[in-house]
């Protein structure tokens, strides 16, 4: 499917709180840089949050900047999920994705 | 209570009470800032950041708040307008005792000049940038380089170019990218090509934010003569020596000798200086052309410009080749309607 994805982020670089960045890429498939305070422990897991969160709303032909200050995971996926609605342009939430 | 506002400079009220508060950072609020993130607590400022097209600058934080989460706030805030506004690719000036505040911020380190001022990017386009360069690498002992705005394309570029192809086993040519010139650059860079047709040794590189742009050296954009700042100077150098001659193998560099113009003098100046330093990577020889004259004057774009406000067309054809003079007739007539 061919989505429009506009640029997009959503929160904040403080502690305990992610700065997330979604743009469109032209090759397909979904990339993720992150940078984060506890990358050494927990890079894995982040990514993983953040990919499942992409991949519940199709997402696809979209780089994911994360910016990470030690988030929890309830965080991470709400951060992720604001930039997801923004960068589809969706302003009706479909909670079942959610 | 710290809150957050947005300034615009047009704002001159606030906008005196920033560069007071800048003032004591010895920072200079820069003309080119569109707007502050001014933070505050009980009405007085402890922090602001300016954004100025794709550059963060003018970024300060009051002393007695430092150490507390304030830069990271002021950083959100300040991304947070720019990508607003639809500014994805970010430059940021900073000392460069700082650089690790705002790499915490996703800011990486590209290059600084003496101890006062550090470019940082948010994104990483300087290395596929340098890829892109090394691909168009030619074998030869002699490798010249020019960078050049011209606004527009006269018998003096010509001249130049011609002199440094003599002498080289290949020449890389730059063309400054800013759209800040009267002429814009594609018309520049199409005159460029028209007016060089013909030279074999020469690659014609279309620009990037890396030469002589608004994020390396803004000053050079500041219509202000008097305002040179070597920094800026320094830091665009450093950039072209270390990061991009390298990828091209180049040897030398070629500038006009300049009579007039107050901010390229400085510059060549500045540029025989600091390409020369032994250091990390290859020195670069700078060589000054000789300018070509016109009736006792040298031949320059600020002349043709000059020539073009008074309509003397007569002049003209005798400092532009002939494809910049068809282009600025086509230019005037359209004004004349």
């Amino acid at each position: 499917m061919q989505q429009n994805i506009i640029p997009s982020h959503a929160g904040t670089l403080e502690s305990s709180d992610l700065f997330v960045r979604i743009l469109p890429k032209k090759e397909g498939g979904v990339s993720i840089e992150l940078e984060s305070s506890v990358c050494e422990i927990y890079a894995d897991a982040i990514k993983k949050t953040v990919l499942e969160c992409a991949n519940a709303f199709g997402a696809d032909g979209m780089s994911i900047i994360v910016q990470d200050k030690g988030a929890l995971d309830y965080v991470i996926k709400a951060r992720v999920q604001t930039a997801l609605l923004r960068a589809f342009g969706m302003n009706e939430l479909d909670w079942s994705v959610l | 209570m710290i809150t957050f506002s947005l300034v615009p400079s047009t704002s001159t009220l606030r906008l005196a009470k920033i560069k007071e508060f800048l003032a004591l950072f010895e920072l200079e609020c820069s003309e080119d800032v569109e707007s502050f993130v001014v933070a505050k607590e009980d009405a007085k400022i402890i922090a602001c950041g300016g954004i100025a097209g794709k550059v963060l600058k003018d970024i300060a934080i009051d002393g007695l708040y430092q150490g507390k989460h304030l830069a990271l706030k002021l950083m959100s805030e300040l991304l947070h307008v720019a990508y607003e506004a639809g500014r994805q690719e970010l430059f940021l000036f900073t000392k460069p005792c700082y650089v690790e505040v705002f790499e915490d911020c996703g800011f990486k380190y590209i290059t600084q000049a003496a101890k006062t001022i550090a470019l940082m990017e948010n994104h990483q386009n300087l290395e596929p940038y340098c890829k892109s360069l090394r691909a168009l690498r030619v074998k030869g002992n002699k490798i010249g380089s020019l960078v050049v705005n011209c606004n527009p394309f006269t018998l003096g570029h010509l001249h130049l170019v011609k002199s440094a192809c003599a002498t080289c086993d290949w020449v890389h040519l730059f063309v400054v990218k800013e759209d800040a010139s009267y002429f814009p650059y594609v018309t520049r860079l199409a005159l460029i090509r028209e007016g060089l047709e013909g030279i074999k040794n020469l690659t014609i590189h279309e620009g990037s934010d890396y030469i002589i742009s608004k994020a390396t050296f803004p000053t050079y954009f500041i219509k202000d003569k008097r305002k040179i700042d070597s920094l800026f100077t320094e830091l665009d150098l450093n950039l072209f020596r270390n990061h991009l001659a390298p990828q091209l193998g180049i040897t030398h560099r070629f500038v006009g000798e300049e009579p007039l113009c107050v901010v390229t003098h400085e510059y060549n100046q500045q540029m025989k200086k600091c390409l020369a330093q032994v250091g990390v990577m290859p020195s670069i020889e700078v060589v000054e052309i000789k300018r070509i004259y016109h009736a006792n004057e040298p031949i320059s774009a600020s002349r043709v410009r000059k020539a073009m406000q008074d309509g003397d067309i007569e002049l003209i054809s005798h400092l532009v080749p002939s494809s910049t003079l068809y282009a600025i007739q086509n230019i005037l007539k359209k004004q004349e309607k």
